[in-house]
């Protein structure tokens, strides 16, 4: 029964196939949400490259400062490195450009661009996004942004140095920073990539609200579709605030208003209070859509239903609400209000309740589960573990006490690389290992999976984990020299670990590159359910054809129905009805 | 590509009904809310930070008395222009509901729009002339002309799209009572745009 649910779109999918469309209508100007999400894959992809590259550089000049970078350190632009040697100024730039490029155009793109992309429509039984139009329109838009912030490199002057918070008055003073032009583009790069993401938030939400398959109720939709939901709901309404402060910044820079100068009567705290009234949300934008696609594929590998269904989504809505409330966080040390301060301190330690929540839950899901350790299956328990580790140095931080003493320091680079890197970067392996199948219908080698995968927790470790320590020893970020203050020297050999570690994530990437060119061309033929699933996208074939379902599909219970007491199979898809003996979780 | 190849019954590549189309317009409105939620507070952060909150001695605004005032009657005049385009909008649409073409309460809207980018531009004009600029009068000349500014871009907006409603309405007739979602959304559009406005005249010039 449920294997030909599962096959028979197959013997149609041949009708649907042969609809051919020239190389632009298919790769470059689609309306196909697939195809789009593939773009915007590809596209990130290559930002990840050129972030990563950045990152190297700046893990170079940090464990062996001012000597010459081979081979490569001759072709950067003057303004960052003279003779192949990283300056000061440019390794400035180098730092807010990867942590620019990272934020902007490699984790949110990927997680919400191509894997919201791709998978809203296929998990809520729909044909396509709304606005199919506004949807291209949002990825090239994405890439214009792309264009302005590389363009930024070969501006006069160089690129912007004043880190990816652009605190002004650094950045809003064209004769401190001495970057107008590329400090104008990172500005207007940001617009650009707001109205993107904007276009596709409001795309999304839409998509979640009127398009939803007969059946598929709120409360049954997969908790990656709730994920993107919350997570586009969060983009709507604090994304514009940065696109207001990035008009005042450009406003600044090149019409002479004073919004964050001094001089002129404005506030230099302004663009913090802006800045982080959309840089907090922005965090759990981040994270959010990770934990939606880490709570697919746990389930699905411990043959479990998802611990506490509800309580996963309740925890989300509360974090989008508590991420409006916590940004003071940030600015502990501005010389704020010391009770406005405890505050903040309150509610941060607050919003991490319902992230504790999750955690226990994805453990509840893995506890006396069946598990299989696929590489989906290790990167998601990587990620839940990571996430751990950095919302604990969260919590630290955000006891103002304790963030006096490491606010700007490497403790903070470490929290940030153990939630986004450990955190985002890590579901986002996961889920290329989940999905790919379907997305390309090849499935990708498993041993080297493995290997990436341990590959990457090994030199993810040893590249962030050490930061700690560097900045409990007070090292601060964002010196392109740390052997000039005397108290920093003996900690040198724990940034060349860093660096070696950086070096060895580097070349594991290559591995995973490797991986997807070699599964291309010579994987076994992915099947339509490879994993046993029981969301939408796994009843049509991998890939699915154009407009995804044959026939709209009808859902008869939630998404997490594995080893239900009395089903023959482990597992029943959304879209067949179960047996009245059998004893589901959901309604 | 014949439709026969695609059998499906989801609504993949066809047009959005037209009650997601305004579902959509109105999350997209939201989020141009927030766009403008931002600038407003920034100018108020500024200002009072600055000069202090309305009810404390020394408040007054412009801070600086060599500083122009804003020419309110102009303004107020203006204003009217903008709600009375909402409101001939307004008739527009509900005349095409009614089945007729509506483009002439079309083209008064159109007519009032502009007007009031006009006026709005010589208000600029005027007070660049009396020593307000982007960069002259501190952070009243900065939000004023910044905020404004992105305000006035909407309406510019507006007025084009509602010509591009205009000149597709005249040539093809295609705003039916049944089905005239394009319409539907400008109108959403152009309301809003009114709304921030009358916000907007509220704090920059009277508060
Ligand atoms: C348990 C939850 C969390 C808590 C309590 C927490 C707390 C904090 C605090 C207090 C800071 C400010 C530290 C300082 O600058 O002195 C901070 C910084 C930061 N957090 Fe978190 N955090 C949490 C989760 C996350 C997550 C999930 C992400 C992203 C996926 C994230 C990303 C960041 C980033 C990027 C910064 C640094 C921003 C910068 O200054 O460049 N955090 N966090
Ligand atoms: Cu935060």
């Amino acid at each position: 029964m449920i294997s030909t649910t599962a096959d028979s779109p197959l013997v149609e999918q041949s009708a649907h196939s042969h609809v051919q469309e020239g190389f632009f209508r298919k790769y470059l100007w689609t309306f196909d949400h697939k195809m789009i999400g593939l773009q915007y894959f590809w596209t990130a992809l290559f930002f990840l490259f050129v972030g990563g590259a950045l990152a190297l550089a700046v893990r170079w000049q940090l464990a062996m400062p001012g000597t010459e970078i081979p081979v490569i350190g001759r072709f950067l632009p003057q303004t960052i490195a003279v003779d192949g040697a990283i300056v000061p100024g440019g390794y400035n730039m180098l730092v807010t450009m990867h942590a620019t490029i990272m934020v902007f155009f490699v984790v949110m793109p990927i997680l919400i661009g191509a894997f919201g992309n791709y998978l809203i429509p296929l998990q809520i039984g729909a044909g396509d996004m709304a606005f199919p139009l506004l949807n291209e329109l949002s990825y090239w838009l994405y890439v214009v942004s792309g264009f302005v912030i590389l363009g930024a490199f070969f501006a006069p002057g160089g690129a912007p140095g004043t880190g990816w918070t652009a605190y002004a008055p650094l950045s809003a003073v064209a004769a401190y920073n001495g970057t107008r032009v590329g400090q104008s583009m990172w500005g207007i790069a940001i617009f650009i990539n707001g109205l993107s993401s904007i276009a596709g938030a409001t795309n999304y939400i839409t998509t979640i609200v009127n398009l939803r398959a007969p059946g598929m109720k709120m409360f049954r939709m997969p908790l990656t579709v709730w994920s993107l939901f919350v997570t586009a709901i969060l983009l709507v309404l604090a994304v514009p605030v940065l696109s207001a402060a990035a008009a005042m910044l450009f406003a600044d820079l090149n019409l002479g208003t004073s919004f964050f100068k001094p001089a002129g009567g404005g506030q230099p705290l302004l663009w913090q209070h802006l800045f982080w009234f959309f840089g907090h949300p922005e965090v759990y934008i981040m994270i959010l859509p990770a934990m939606g696609l880490a709570s697919e594929i746990i389930p699905v590998f411990s043959r479990k239903p998802i611990f506490g269904y509800k309580a996963m989504v309740y925890a989300m809505m509360a974090i989008g609400v508590l991420g409006f409330m916590v940004w003071g966080h940030h600015m502990f040390v501005s010389g704020m209000n010391l009770t406005l301060s405890a505050a903040f301190s309150v509610s941060t330690m607050v919003i991490a309740v319902p992230s504790a929540i999750k955690t226990f839950n994805w453990l509840g899901t893995v506890w006396r589960g069946s598990i299989e350790f696929k590489t989906p299956m290790c990167f998601a328990l990587a990620f839940v573990s990571m996430f751990v580790i950095g919302g604990l140095s969260g919590i630290f931080m955000a006891s103002t006490p304790v963030d006096l003493f490491v606010h700007h320091t490497y403790f903070i680079v470490a929290h940030i690389h153990y939630v986004l890197f450990g955190g985002s970067i890590f579901a986002i392996f996961g889920a290329v290992y989940f999905w790919f199948p379907k997305m390309f219908g090849k499935m990708l080698n498993e041993p080297l999976g493995k290997l990436h995968f341990l590959l990457t927790f090994v030199f993810f470790n040893m590249t962030f984990f050490p930061m700690h320590n560097l900045g409990l020893g007070g090292m601060m970020r964002r010196i392109a020299d740390p052997t000039v203050y005397e108290h920093l020297r003996q900690l040198q050999p724990l940034n060349q670990v860093c660096t070696i570690g950086a070096m060895g994530l580097g070349f594991t990437t290559f591995i995973f590159i490797w991986n997807i060119i070699y599964s291309l061309r010579n994987g076994p033929a992915a099947p339509a359910n490879p994993w046993h699933a029981n969301t939408l996208e796994w009843t049509v074939p991998s890939p699915p054809g154009h407009g995804n379902f044959p026939h709209t599909p009808t859902v008869y219970h939630g998404a997490y129905e594995y080893s239900v007491p009395g089903l023959e199979e482990d597992y029943l898809p959304q879209n067949v009805p179960a047996p009245d003996h059998a004893r589901l979780e959901s309604h | 590509m014949s439709t026969a190849v695609l059998t499906h019954d989801a609504p993949a590549h066809r047009g959005a009904s037209p009650a997601t189309c305004k579902f959509g317009m109105i999350i997209f409105l939201i989020s141009e809310g927030m766009l403008f939620a931002g600038l407003i507070a920034g100018y108020f952060v500024l200002r009072w930070t600055a000069n202090g909150f309305p009810w404390q001695p020394g408040s007054a605004w412009p801070p600086d008395a060599s500083l122009p005032h804003l020419p309110v009657l102009l303004t107020s005049i203006n204003t009217v222009f903008l709600v009375s385009s909402s409101i001939t909008f307004h008739i527009s649409e509900s005349a095409v509901q009614k089945g007729r073409s509506g483009l002439g309460w079309l083209a008064l809207t159109i007519l009032l729009g502009a007007t009031f980018v006009v006026i709005q531009g010589f208000e600029w004009v005027h007070l660049h002339h009396e020593g307000l600029w982007f960069d002259k009068g501190g952070i009243y000349g900065s939000s004023f002309f910044v905020i404004t500014g992105f305000h006035g871009m909407h309406v510019a907006i507006g007025v084009l799209l509602i010509t591009w409603c205009f000149l597709r309405q005249s040539a093809t007739r295609c705003f039916t009572p049944q089905h005239h979602p394009a319409l539907a959304n400008v109108a959403l559009y152009w309301h809003f745009v009114d709304v921030v406005w009358i916000i907007l005249f509220t704090l920059l010039y009277w508060v």
